[in-house]
C-alpha cells in the first residue's frame, strides 16, 4: 500500500518538475502486489510473487507536453530523471490542447482510497499456504468416462492495487482495491485422438465472494461439448452470441467513439454524434462508478471523476469519448477518457436468458468462442473466426468450428433481434447474450 | 552491443560473490536450478500527429527476476530494487516452489551448460548511436520528412500518424551452474498509419519497420522506403471489395504471410504446449507433417533482426533451429524447462517480456526456406481460381485443435490464373496440420518481413517472420 512517505514523494515530484521549468505537472503513483499459484493436472506448477511501484509524470512546459515513467524511486534518481524530462518536453512542438483538466471535473471524494468499497481488508492475512490450498481445491482432478483429460491448467491469483494522482492544481485522488481471480483451461481428447480445449474464469474484489468451485468443471464441460466439431457449409442465418464473448461486437463501436479516432477521421462513426445509427433496441450506458462492483473507478488517469452516463440511447449516439486533449482538438466539451464499464441494456424485455433467445430465434448458429479476426475502424467491416453450435428449433444440435462470420458492424446491429439480460457482473463490459438475423457465415 | 563484465555489474550495483550468494539463497530449501535476470531498460517514444511532433516521452524500467526450478515446476519472484536485502527476499519468495509439500521429484536429463564468455565479435546487434544519449528532437525532422514525402506522393492523404519507439536494455544473467552472460539489446520500431479519403470514402494503410539497432536506424533511405510503402496500393484499397466467401486456393505472398507459420505452426511447435500434451503436434516428432522439400525454421541468428538474440533470456546461445526438415517434424522450440523434460539441448527459445516474467518457449524469426516451384506468378497460374493475399494484420491459433485465423488487410482475387479484383478486410481460417499437408507449391522468393511483429503468448515479445510465396490447396475465406 502507498505509504505517507510515498505520498510525500509524489508531491515532491511535482515540485521537482516545476522547479525544472514546467508550468504544470501531474504525477500518478502506482503500487501493485500480486501473488499467483498455477496448477497443472491438479499439482502445483508455478508460484509467482510480484511487487511493482512506479511513477508516471506528465509534464506541461512552455505549451508543450510529454509523458514519462520510472520505477527508480530514489530521490536523486527522480530529480535527474524529471529535470531531463522537462528539457525533453521543451524540444517538442507546442500543442495548445494539452492541459490539466479543469478543477470542477476532478474527483474530490477519493481521499482515503477506500471510498469505492473495493478493498478486501483481509488481504494482508492471506498467506502462501492458503493460496496453494485454494488453487489445489479448485482443481478438477480425475474424471471418469471415454473422454481423456489431456491437461488441466488452473491459476489462482490475488492482487492489491493502490493508485494515487496528484497534480500542480491541487488534485489529490486515491483508489485502493483488491482483486481475486481463478482461471482454468482444459484440453480433452476424444476416441479419435482429436483435441478440444476451453476455459472458464471468475473474478471478485473479495476472496469470500470468488466463485471458484465450478470453474474447472465448467471448462471441462465446455471442452467436451465441442467434441466432434466440424466446419459446415456457409449460410446466411440467425446468430446468437453467448454473453461470454458478446463484447466482441460492442468493442469496435466503443473504439470508433474514441475521440482520438474521431479526430483522426479513423472512425466509421465520425460525424454521427446525435444521429440514430443503431436500432431502437440498443442502449449502452456507462456504469463505471458503482460502489462495491468490479472494474469500477472513482477517477480516470487525469483525475476526472467517473460518473454514470448514457453513451448510445435507443440507437442514437449521445457522445464521443473526449478527454481534455481530444475535446480541445475537436473544439468540444470534454466527456470522459473512455467507457469504464459499459452496459448494454436488455431488450425487448427484461429477464431474457440465452435459452429464451435460442427459442426466440428457432434456427441458427450459437457463437461461443472467437478465434482471431479484426474490425476496420475506418469502415466498420469485420471478419472473425468462430466456433460454437448449430441450433435448431431453439435447441443445440451439434458443434461447429473453423467458420467465419463476416459483415459490417452497423449493418449487423441493424439486424438485432434481442439483447439478453444475463451479462456477467465480473466482466469489464456488461454485454449480455445477443441475437442477430441475416448474418453471413463461411465454412 | 557487448561491453565488459564490470560495466554490467556496475549498472546493477552487484558483485560476483553476491550473485553466487543469491542463487544459493534461492536454492536454500531445495530445487535443482536457479537463475537471476537483471534488466535496466530505457524506452523512448515520439509521435507525429496533425503534422506536428508534439508528444513524446521516456521511461525507465529496472529490476531483477529470480527463478527456481524444481523439476519442471517454477518459482518466480522479482524485485525492482537490486539492493541485497530486496534481492534476498525475492530469492526466498521464488524458493517456495521447493517446499516439499507441493514439489515432487521429477526425473530430469543432465543439464546442458554454456560457460562461454559473451563475445563482442559475434554480436548480432552492434550499434554505434545509443538511443539513451540521443535527444528526442533528433527524430523530429525524420518523422516530418516521412509525412512530407507521403503528402507529396498522394493528395488523397488526410492524416499521417507516425510513431518511433526505441529501447536499450542492459541485461545480466547468472545461474546456479555458474554461467554468467551479459549484453546490451537495442530495438527501434517505426510505425506509420496513413488515412486517405476520396469521395466520402475512408481507407487506412499501416506500414512499419523494426530492427535491433541504434540511432543509425534513422536514414533518409528508410524514410523514403516507408513513404513509398504507405502510399502503395491506395487505388486498390479504395476499389477493394469483399469476395464471395468459401473454400478456395490461397496464394500467400512472400514476406508478411510468414505470420501463417508463426500462428498455425510455430506455436504448436513450442515445447511447453507439447510437454503438456496440448499441442496438435504433441506426438508427431520425427513424422512427416508436410510435403517433402519443405523446411521451416526458427532463427535467432539474423543480424539486427527483431527476433535476433546473442543469448536467449536464460543465457542459452541464440541459434538457428530447424523445426521441419524436408517435411519431417525435426525439433520443438525449447527453453531449459522443456529441454530437461525431453532430455535434449535447449534451442535458445527461452524468452520473456521483461524481468517481471519467467522465460517460456517463444519464437524468434520464423520462416520457411525458399522452394523450387518457380515464381509467385507460377503459383497464381497454378491456383487458377482463388485468392492472393499480401498483407495481414494479425492472427490467432488454438493450440490443441490447430485451428488458426488471419485477418487479411489486402490482396486480390485470382481468376483464371490472373490477379483481378482487389480484396480487403477478410479472414482466412484453417487448420495448421491440414494446411501444412495441403501445400501445393513453394516459390523461390523467401522474404523476411521486418515489420513491428509482437507475439502475445502470455507476454509480449518482439519477433519477426518470413515466407516465400506459397500455394495452399484449400482454405476457408470469409466473404459475402
Amino acid at each position: 500500500m502507498i505509504s505517507e512517505s510515498e505520498i510525500k514523494l509524489a508531491k515532491e515530484c511535482l515540485s521537482m518538475a516545476l522547479k525544472a521549468g514546467a508550468q504544470k505537472a501531474r504525477v500518478n503513483l502506482v503500487m501493485d502486489r500480486m501473488n499467483l499459484v498455477s496448477t497443472l493436472d491438479s499439482r502445483i506448477d508455478k508460484c509467482t510473487s510480484c511487487f511493482d511501484r512506479s511513477v508516471r509524470i506528465s509534464i506541461f512546459a512552455d505549451g508543450r507536453f510529454g509523458a514519462f515513467s520510472t520505477n527508480k524511486l530514489e530521490k536523486d534518481s527522480l530529480e535527474a530523471f524529471i529535470a531531463k524530462a522537462v528539457d525533453t518536453v521543451k524540444m517538442l512542438a507546442p500543442d495548445p490542447c494539452r492541459d490539466l483538466p479543469p478543477q470542477e471535473r476532478v474527483q474530490k471524494n477519493a481521499v482515503t482510497g477506500r471510498e469505492l468499497d473495493l478493498l478486501d481488508e483481509t488481504y494482508c492475512s492471506i498467506d502462501g499456504k492458503h493460496r496453494k490450498e485454494t488453487a489445489l481445491a479448485a482443481c478438477l482432478g480425475k474424471v471418469p468416462g471415454k473422454v481423456r483429460l489431456v491437461s488441466e491448467e488452473g491459476e489462482y491469483s490475488d492482487n492489491i492495487y493502490d493508485t494515487l494522482i496528484v497534480d500542480s492544481q491541487g488534485t489529490f485522488c486515491r483508489q485502493t482495491e483488491t482483486s481475486f481471480e481463478y482461471f482454468c483451461e482444459v484440453t480433452v481428447e476424444d476416441e479419435n485422438g482429436e483435441k478440444y480445449s476451453s476455459f472458464d474464469w471468475a473474478e471478485s474484489p473479495r476472496l469470500a465472494t470468488l466463485l471458484w468451485k465450478e470453474i474447472s468443471r465448467n471448462a471441462y464441460d465446455k471442452a467436451c461439448a465441442m467434441i466432434g466439431a466440424r466446419n459446415c457449409r456457409g449460410r446466411r442465418c440467425n446468430m446468437v452470441v453467448d454473453r461470454e464473448v458478446s463484447s466482441k461486437f460492442v468493442t469496435p463501436i466503443l473504439r470508433a467513439l474514441r475521440g482520438d479516432n474521431v479526430q483522426q477521421h479513423n472512425s466509421f462513426l465520425d460525424g454521427k454524434e446525435g444521429q440514430k445509427v443503431f436500432p431502437e433496441g440498443m442502449t449502452i450506458a456507462d456504469c463505471g462508478a458503482r460502489k462495491g462492483e468490479s472494474n469500477c473507478i472513482l477517477f480516470d488517469d487525469e483525475g476526472v471523476a467517473a460518473k454514470e452516463h448514457v453513451i448510445i440511447d435507443k440507437g442514437i449516439i449521445r457522445e464521443y469519448f473526449l478527454n481534455t486533449y481530444s475535446a480541445g482538438k475537436l473544439g468540444k466539451e470534454p466527456t470522459c477518457d473512455g467507457p469504464v464499464r459499459p452496459k448494454l441494456l436488455g431488450w425487448p424485455r427484461a429477464g431474457l436468458t440465452r435459452d429464451d433467445i435460442l427459442e426466440m430465434c428457432g434456427d441458427g448458429i450459437l457463437v461461443t468462442e472467437f478465434n482471431g479476426g479484426n474490425t476496420n475502424t475506418a469502415t466498420g467491416d469485420f471478419s472473425f473466426g468462430i466456433e460454437g453450435f448449430v441450433f435448431k428449433k431453439g435447441k443445440i444440435a451439434y458443434p461447429v468450428k473453423e467458420m467465419l462470420v463476416t459483415g459490417n458492424i452497423v449493418d449487423l446491429w441493424s439486424n438485432l433481434i434481442a439483447c439478453g439480460d444475463d451479462s456477467r457482473a465480473c466482466m469489464s463490459k456488461l454485454i449480455p447474450t445477443l441475437a442477430f438475423c441475416n448474418v453471413d457465415f463461411n465454412g | 552491443m557487448i561491453l565488459n563484465k564490470e560495466y554490467y555489474l556496475g549498472v546493477f550495483g552487484i558483485g560476483e560473490t553476491n550473485l553466487e550468494e543469491l542463487v544459493a539463497q534461492a536454492l536454500k530449501n531445495g530445487g535443482d536450478y536457479a537463475d537471476l535476470y537483471f534488466e535496466d531498460t530505457f524506452y523512448s517514444d515520439i509521435l507525429l500527429r496533425d503534422s506536428a511532433v508534439s508528444a513524446g516521452g521516456q521511461h525507465l524500467d529496472y529490476g531483477c527476476g529470480i527463478r527456481v526450478l524444481c523439476g519442471e515446476k517454477t518459482g518466480y519472484a522479482y524485485s525492482e530494487s537490486t539492493d541485497i536485502p530486496s534481492l534476498t527476499r525475492a530469492a526466498a519468495a521464488a524458493g517456495v516452489i521447493a517446499d516439499e509439500a507441493v514439489c515432487s521429484e521429477v526425473a530430469v536429463s543432465p543439464a546442458n551448460r554454456y560457460f562461454g564468455k559473451p563475445n563482442p565479435k559475434a554480436d548480432r546487434y552492434p550499434f554505434t548511436g545509443d538511443w539513451r544519449n540521443e535527444p528526442l528532437s533528433t527524430a523530429v525532422p525524420f518523422l516530418e520528412s516521412i509525412e512530407s514525402a507521403i503528402r507529396a506522393k498522394e493528395n488523397r492523404c488526410c492524416k499521417v500518424i507516425a510513431s518511433l519507439s526505441t529501447s536499450v536494455s542492459d541485461i545480466l544473467m547468472y545461474n546456479s551452474y555458474g554461467e554468467l552472460k551479459y549484453e546490451t539489446r537495442p530495438l527501434a520500431s517505426l510505425s506509420i498509419t496513413t488515412i486517405f479519403q476520396q469521395e466520402g470514402k475512408t481507407v487506412q494503410n499501416s506500414v512499419g519497420r523494426s530492427l535491433r539497432t541504434g540511432t543509425e536506424f534513422l536514414t533518409p533511405q528508410l524514410a523514403t522506403e516507408l513513404a513509398q510503402e504507405a502510399v502503395k496500393g491506395v487505388d486498390a484499397l479504395f476499389d477493394a471489395k469483399r469476395p464471395k466467401g468459401g473454400k478456395m486456393s490461397v496464394v500467400m505472398g512472400a514476406g508478411a504471410s510468414g505470420i501463417l507459420l508463426h500462428e498455425a505452426m510455430g506455436h504448436a511447435f513450442e515445447a511447453d504446449f507439447n510437454r503438456k500434451g496440448q499441442s496438435v503436434f504433441a506426438d508427431r516428432m520425427g513424422k512427416s507433417i508436410c510435403p517433402k522439400g519443405i523446411n521451416i525454421i526458427d532463427d535467432g541468428t539474423i543480424p539486427a533482426n527483431r527476433g535476433a538474440c546473442n543469448f536467449d533470456d536464460e543465457g542459452v546461445p541464440g541459434q538457428k533451429t530447424y523445426m521441419v526438415e524436408d517435411g519431417i517434424l525435426a525439433s520443438y522450440l525449447h527453453d531449459r524447462v522443456s529441454a530437461r523434460w525431453y532430455g535434449v539441448a535447449p534451442t535458445g527459445n527461452g524468452r520473456r517480456e521483461s524481468f517481471r516474467y519467467n522465460p517460456i518457449p517463444r519464437m524468434r524469426a520464423t520462416y520457411m526456406e525458399s522452394g523450387k516451384d518457380g515464381s509467385v506468378q507460377d503459383l497464381i497460374a497454378e491456383a487458377g481460381n482463388g485468392i492472393y493475399v499480401d498483407s495481414f494484420s494479425n492472427g490467432e491459433v488454438k493450440i490443441g485443435e490447430g485451428d488458426f485465423t488471419f485477418y487479411v488487410k489486402s490482396g486480390y482475387l485470382i481468376e483464371n490464373g490472373r490477379l483481378t479484383m482487389p480484396v480487403k478486410d477478410i479472414n482466412i481460417v484453417g487448420n495448421g496440420p491440414r494446411a501444412l499437408a495441403d501445400i501445393k507449391g513453394v516459390a523461390a522468393d523467401l522474404k523476411i518481413d521486418d515489420g513491428t511483429w509482437t507475439c502475445g503468448k502470455e507476454q509480449s515479445v518482439a519477433v519477426s517472420c518470413g515466407i516465400p510465396s506459397v500455394l495452399i490447396g484449400k482454405l476457408t475465406v470469409g466473404g459475402e
